[in-house]
Order: C-alpha cells, then structure tokens, then sequence
C-alpha cells in the first residue's frame, strides 16, 4: 500500500504541474458551456429561420436546449478530451523518454499505472463538475433563469454523462501503453468515436457501451437505458490490461 | 550483483551471450566496449528493462524478475536518459525520484538538498527541466540515481553530456558511495574519466565478455582495441 501512495503521490504532483491536461480541461468545460449557450442564444433571438437551423435539440431555448446541446457536444468533445488526457498521462512516459528511469524502483511499474488511472478518474471528475457547475451560469446570461427542479435533474444527468464519458474514453490510456506513444491514445480515442457514430447509424447504438452514454443522456426514458450498466466494464477491462501492460513491459523496441 | 551465463538475443547477431559478471560491494567496476557492443542491453538485463533468453541475474541477493521494494530501493540506476520531467524544476524532480525509490516523505527534502550540493546543482533547483542543458538534465538524473545513498549503483553511460566539472563531482561522488561500501557498476564507450577510477575493467565486444583491463597498467587504451579487435575477428567482422 505505501508503494502505491508513494506512486499516487508522484503521478499527483505531475498531472498538478501539467499543461495538457489543464489546457484539455478548461478547452472542454470552456468550449462545451460556450456552445451550448450560444446554440440556445441563438435560438431565443427569434428569427425562426436560425431556429429551424439548430434543428429540435436547441431550437425551444430553454434549459432542456442548453442541456441537449451540451449533452451531445460532451458526447462527442468529452470523449476526444478525455482521450487526449488519458493518452498522454500513460504516452507521455515513452515520448519524454522517461519510462527507462521507472524501472528498477521499488514502486512497481504496474502500481504507478494504477496511480495514473486514479489521476485520470480524478481529473476526469473535477472536469465534470466544473462543466456541471458552469451551466447554470450559462442560462442565466442567455437569459433562460436559473434551473427548474425538472432541470436540476438534467444538470445531474450531464455530470453523470462527463464521467460516463471518461469511463469510456480509458482504452485510449491502453493504447497509448501498447502503442508507445501519445498517438496511438489519441487514434483510439478517435476510433471510438468513429465506432459510436457507425453505431447509431447502424441503429444497434444504444447497446453498445461506446454510445451508451450519449443516448441515455439525450433520451434518459429510452429503451436502452439498461445499457448502461455495460459501460463499468470498458474501463475495468482496459484499465486492467494497462496495468497489466505496464507489468509486463520490456524496453525491447 | 551477479550474472551468470546470461544470455538476450535480438534479431541478426545483436544481443549479449553468455555473460558472467559480477560487483562486489565497495567496488567501482567499469564495463568498457564500442558502441552496440552489448553494454546497454546487459544493464537494461540487470534492472528488469529486459528479461533474460537464458542465465541468472541477481541483485542484493534476490533474483531480478523476483526482487521486492526492500531491494529496488537499494538500489540506483540511470540507463539511456534521465528521469527529469520537463515541466517540473530540478528540486521537485528529484523529491519525485526520492519518493519513487522508496523515501518516506519527511525523509526527501534533506537527501535532495544533500545532492544539490554534492552535484552542484542548487542553481538550478527552481529552474524546470525543460530548460535545462543536456549536461544539467544528465546530472539531475545522476543525482536521482544517487541521492538515496543506495547499496548497488548502476550507471549506463553516466558522462554522457557532462562538463568537465560535473565529471569531477561524478568521480568523486562514486568514489564517496563506493568508500561506504556501495557496489558501483558504469559502463563507457572509451576509458573515461570515470572508467579510469574504476578498480576492475571489463571489456565487452560483440555482446561477450572479451577479457579485463588493469586499470593501473600502462598503454590500457592499447590493450582495450587489441581486445576488441581480436573479439571482432573472431566474429568474422
């Protein structure tokens, strides 16, 4: 256990001093508050023909039109940024070269990629909060007032989606260990959402833990709300195989 | 530390065969061969970087694929390139690297500010990583490998990109650890400064051991290509 808090201390102190996760963080939370309130603005400005244009998720602008759209831009932004993040916490040791110093030390190279999954947890949370707590702010400047009861729930509804989001986006960190680098992370991250997309095209959407989130938060009555409770097993899987990764590791290439 | 009949071998003739070697405690022992003669990937075989085909590797008694955290941390290392992280000065870096190597921690910040010194490198304990030369990232990574006074080091390379003064506070570090009875292990392409410490001198060529150098002889850079040669040519290169 001291090995581990000794790893959580250090992977801690690193992401604190990091550029590229704050910079992912506040570009998410930023970019996703600012776009979901233009969207809305833009509905509530009364030319219906710029209301037909943001089609039926905005076009009401009132609080479900500011969570709608923020819901889908999480989707799809939230897993980008949360694979950026994720990748370059577990890629960054073989691009800066450092990994050679992490063996041969008391704290197994296994532990520290544990630690770094915590990070990621940890930083993946203070972004969704921050997202959460930034929305009620938005409506009031976009003159929608503060959240109905009603809405709250929705409020709830989009931290729950940013942490669902960030569940799935834990592959990337995977294939930014077995790849050796930032850009294989980022790859998957991409491919992810590619899978996500083909499957709501494809219709069997919902049922994959891939777009789980995102349908359940745009339709939360839906009939594949169930779904989400495959979700758990993406990071569980792929969060054990990293570490399991970082165990086996040899610098053979 | 001891390897026995050791053996990793890559694709073509790359990889080291058969290697015995050992360090005893309060020794400095110098591995000295060419470049792609086997030195890296003989240490990187001695820290678990690299898992042997065939033969023993044994650290503080303890087999390395099965070593604990009560070895590790007596142990010190840098193979290839420093552990500094760009983002972060020097001094954080090496409370990092003090954690990493099993230092509880109230017991860091006295150790880091012991090697600032014994390095010469309090100037630059606020300054980030990143913006240090290659030869001050290469004396961070030493003073990493060091700081935790450990039992057994192991040192690829360690002049590489250093001035000559920080040769000299190296020299005089190891000369330091080995007097209080730490094993020390460097290796070099050429009979450095540090090489030259050493009070063993083994030659490795085409991933074998090829023979010893005495480091108080006379003409030992002789000596050194007329073992590498011979190795060579017994290879058919």
């Amino acid at each position: 256990m001291s090995t581990f808090t000794a790893a959580l201390a250090v992977e801690a102190r690193k992401a604190r001093s990091a550029r590229v996760l704050w910079s992912t963080g506040v570009l998410l939370v930023v970019g996703v508050a600012v776009l979901a309130g233009a969207m809305v603005a833009a509905a509530r400005s009364g030319n219906a023909e710029v209301a037909a244009k943001l089609g039926p998720t905005a076009a009401a602008g009132d609080w479900p039109a500011l969570l709608g759209v923020a819901a889908q831009v999480t989707a799809a932004g939230g897993l980008l940024a949360f694979g950026v993040g994720i990748s370059w916490l577990t890629g960054r040791e073989f691009a800066d070269r450092t990994v050679s110093g992490l063996f041969g030390l008391p704290v197994g190279r296994g532990t520290i990629a544990a630690a770094k999954m915590l990070v990621y947890a940890g930083w993946a949370l203070a972004a969704s909060l921050a997202l959460t707590a930034l929305l009620p702010l938005v409506g009031l400047l976009v003159g929608i007032g503060l959240p109905s009861v009603a809405d709250l729930i929705g409020l709830s509804r989009q931290f729950a989606l940013g942490v669902l989001t960030a569940l799935i986006a834990v592959p990337a960190g995977w294939a930014a260990s077995i790849g050796r680098g930032l850009l294989p992370g980022i790859a998957a991250a991409v491919g992810i959402l590619v899978v996500a997309q083909v499957s709501v095209v494809a219709g069997v959407g919902g049922w994959v833990p891939f777009v789980a989130p995102a349908a359940w938060a745009m339709r939360p009555d839906g009939p594949t709300s169930l779904a989400l409770l495959l979700v758990p097993a993406v990071p569980l899987v792929f969060g054990v195989a990293t570490v399991l990764a970082w165990r086996r590791l040899q610098l053979d290439r | 530390m001891r390897l026995a009949g050791v053996t990793r071998e890559f694709g073509g003739s790359a990889g080291v065969r058969a290697i015995d070697l050992d360090v005893q405690a309060g020794e400095i022992h110098a591995l000295v061969g060419l470049n792609g003669a086997g030195k890296s990937t003989l240490m990187k075989l001695m820290l678990g970087m690299l898992r042997p085909d065939a033969g023993r590797v044994e650290l503080l008694g303890a087999e390395v694929a099965t070593a604990g955290p009560a070895v590790w941390a007596r142990v010190g290392a840098l193979i290839e390139y420093p552990l500094a992280y760009g983002e972060l000065d020097g001094r954080t870096n090496l409370e990092l690297a003090a954690r990493l190597r099993g230092v509880p921690a109230a017991g860091v910040p006295p150790l880091v500010d012991a090697v600032l010194d014994e390095l010469d490198l309090r100037r630059y304990a606020g300054v980030r990583a990143r913006r240090m030369s290659l030869g001050n990232r290469q004396r961070l990574g030493l003073a990493a490998a060091l700081q935790h006074r450990p039992d057994l080091i192991i040192l690829d390379e360690p002049t590489n990109a250093l001035d000559p003064a920080g040769v000299i506070a190296l020299r005089e570090a190891l000369l330091r650890r080995a007097a209080d009875g730490a094993g020390v292990l460097v290796s070099s392409h050429h009979l450095d400064e540090v090489a030259r410490i050493a009070s063993r001198i083994s030659v490795i060529a085409e991933g074998r051991m090829v023979g010893s150098l005495d480091p108080d002889g006379i003409d030992i850079e002789r000596a050194f290509f007329s073992l590498v040669h011979q190795a060579m040519a017994g290879a058919g290169r």
